[in-house]
């Protein structure tokens, strides 16, 4: 077993890391059209969770995440342009579905695929200003016996792409501990912060190397996927939210305003815990499967 | 990344597993049970020799030292084989993992014949002298003297909480050798064999039992060690202590994992802490074994030492609260009997929280780590 990357996807997260850092601040579009420039959309499900979790770190704008994780694992297929799913038999609170060229429908019989200009979905007014959710009218779709399907991987791209944020999260904490000086010293120099930030950064650690084992159970197809998808996502949630809180709190009332940045990633992360069931739900899940061995 | 193990791991599991069918002493040879850390039975005491002898007792070691140069991802399989039959690695921990290792890596060629070499093969035991009344945390303002006086040294001053040592044979005791350079500096290591003049040893009782005696005090006073006994040099005992610790730090969190599993195993429950413990215990294997991959920062062993034994110890009172009222009778059996365990891994479920407290205060607690974590992996000022 081996758990750690190898040089190839060493290359791709140096890589991805580089090109994001040259791409910050351009339009939706335009980073949309490089990402898929690029081949990201391709990506084999581990190399996708290296890809997945730097955009969650950039709090990247585009349909990467439903396109890839949500739409892909259903349809077979990526889409032609950006996808989206439904994917819990109601259509309620759909990534993506407003600006979605295509949207796959989870069926007792499959999956079916409709155009999006066919589609009612009307973006949700949200506290993430970074995401699209829509309510999507399924009623007038037509299409019978919608069912609730969670592809594993839209469960562990939600979950990398929430240790993304968190991660960044962490980042500016640390930097701003470092640097916010109180009592004549950086408030980083105390214990009871120190001791926050070390609880963050292990609440990251173990949300990542599970959501990482989920994409490679994914990847080789192993029996233990669903179990470590439910795992990946549950602990995606848990993580955000220590770092969350912690996060929040350490900065102080400065996290409190609009034009900082920490406000961006706080609300990703949390967006996506709730998006596709919570920590809660999926713990309960994971009790479900373990009930029934 | 792959989730498959390497051919020559899964060979080497097959292997030991075999071995443990053919070999492992049956129950009714081993009835006496071990009374401390450094009490091993007769029938013990042979079955770590057979291991030793087979090269199975620490098979990342030299043959010559128990084992067969195995390389890290395959010592993980020996002892994952191990805790899959809750068979416990010996009677004798700390004199394998940190006495025996610490004379591998700094003893000389006589020491290593002397003295690691029987403790590997349970000839002796011995037990390791580190703290202090005055020095836990703080191990380097350890106080207890050392003053050369021709061939020996002569030792005074107070050892505190040296599991087993009134068992021991030998205990591997830090000591001041220099005071006037700054405390990490002037630290020594001495092999101080328990039956010299002088040395004292007082058993006391821990919270389970005033008959649980593993806790000691050791009080030397004037004890003449021959200066043959100073394992590695004169006043670099801080060196000695940081591998002596880095011995037990690296599979340490395969411990915690163990113990979980104990809890996974004993305490079935569809409420969301069992949830959590499944999660925490996959968490822990899998930065586990990332870390066995090398070139990775030592510092990140806190990670696994704070995340695995907080989780034990939450899930260890979620599994003691579990059992309602239950849970008060004390001594009690919440687990398997198995004559390859101790018996404190099966005790009452207070017991087995109470012992938790062992993973979050012995090796660093859990504060010492979060400093580390903070400090060292996220650059914080110190």
């Amino acid at each position: 077993m081996d758990l750690e990357f190898d040089d190839e996807q060493r290359l791709l997260q140096e890589s991805v890391r580089e090109t994001l850092g040259k791409l910050r601040g351009r339009p939706e579009d335009e980073l949309w059209a490089a990402y898929r420039k690029l081949g990201w959309t391709e990506a084999p499900p581990v190399e996708l969770a290296i890809i997945l979790e730097e955009l969650g770190h950039a709090a990247d704008p585009t349909p990467f995440l439903a396109s890839t994780t949500w739409f892909a694992p259903l349809a077979g297929r990526l889409p032609d342009g950006a996808g989206t799913a439904v994917l819990d038999g109601a259509g309620r609170f759909v990534l993506d579905a407003d600006r979605a060229g295509e949207i796959a429908l989870a069926t007792a019989g499959g999956a079916v695929v409709v155009d999006g200009a066919r589609v009612r979905a009307e973006r949700l007014a949200t506290f993430d200003p970074t995401r699209h959710v829509a309510h999507v009218d399924v009623a007038a779709l037509g299409v019978p016996d919608l069912v609730p399907a969670v592809p594993d991987l839209a469960l562990a791209g939600l979950a990398i792409s929430t240790v993304g944020s968190c991660r960044r999260i962490l980042e500016l904490v640390v930097a701003h501990v470092k640097q916010r000086v109180q009592f004549g010293v950086p408030i980083g120099s105390f214990q009871a912060v120190k001791h926050r930030a070390a609880d963050m950064h292990v609440a990251i650690e173990r949300a990542r190397a599970l959501a990482y084992f989920a994409a490679l159970a994914i990847a080789e197809d192993d029996p233990r996927r669903g179990r470590a998808a439910v795992m990946a996502k549950a602990a995606a949630g848990e993580c955000q939210r220590l770092v969350f809180q912690s996060g929040f709190h350490l900065f102080g009332a400065m996290g409190f305003t609009w034009e900082n940045e920490l406000q961006i990633h706080l609300k990703r992360a949390m967006a996506g815990d709730l998006l596709l069931g919570t920590a809660a739900v999926h713990r309960r899940a994971l009790l479900d499967e373990e009930a029934a061995l | 990344m792959k989730l498959a193990f390497d051919r020559d791991v899964e060979d080497f599991r097959a292997e030991f597993a075999a071995f443990l069918d053919a070999n492992l002493p049956a129950e009714d040879d081993a009835v006496e049970r071990p009374q401390s850390s450094s009490d091993v039975p007769e029938w013990s005491r042979r079955w770590q020799r057979l291991l030793f002898d087979t090269g199975w007792l620490l098979p990342g070691n030299p043959p010559e030292y128990g084992g067969r140069n195995a390389s890290l991802p395959q010592q993980l399989a020996h002892l994952e084989e191990l805790s899959k039959r809750r068979i416990y690695h010996s009677f004798n921990p700390q004199g394998l993992g940190i006495v025996a290792a610490s004379l591998l890596t700094f003893g000389t060629e006589e020491q290593k014949r002397r003295w690691a070499v029987p403790i590997l093969r349970a000839e002796i035991t011995a037990s390791l002298g580190m703290s202090e009344p005055g020095a836990g945390s703080d191990l380097a303002g350890l106080r207890t003297r050392a003053v050369l006086d021709g061939d020996h040294f002569v030792v005074n001053g107070q050892k505190v909480w040296t599991s087993g040592a009134h068992d021991a044979d030998v205990l591997l005791t830090f000591v001041r050798t220099d005071p006037d350079v700054p405390k990490h500096k002037g630290i020594s290591v001495l092999l101080v064999p328990t039956d010299l003049p002088g040395v004292v040893r007082r058993p006391f009782g821990s919270i389970t039992a005033p008959d649980d005696l593993d806790f000691n005090e050791v009080f030397f006073t004037d004890v003449r060690v021959p200066r043959a006994n100073l394992v590695g040099d004169l006043n670099g005992g801080w060196k000695v202590a940081h591998g002596s610790l880095g011995h037990e730090r690296m599979m340490l969190w395969l411990t915690f994992a163990e113990w979980m599993e104990n809890v996974v195993r004993d305490a079935p429950a569809r409420e969301e802490w069992y949830a959590t413990l499944l999660m925490d215990l996959q968490a822990l294997r899998l930065l586990g074994r990332r870390q066995l991959a090398g070139d990775r920062d030592p510092a990140e062993l806190s990670v696994l030492k704070l995340l695995g034994s907080e989780a034990l110890q939450s899930a260890s009172l979620h599994a003691l609260e579990a059992q309602g009222a239950e849970a008060l009778l004390h001594p009690a059996v919440t687990g398997p009997y198995n004559h390859m365990t101790l018996e404190t891994f099966t005790a009452s479920w207070f017991e087995r929280y109470a012992r938790t407290f062992g993973a979050t205060i012995a090796g660093g607690t859990s504060e010492i780590q979060r400093n580390i974590i903070a400090e060292r992996i996220l650059g914080l000022p110190r």
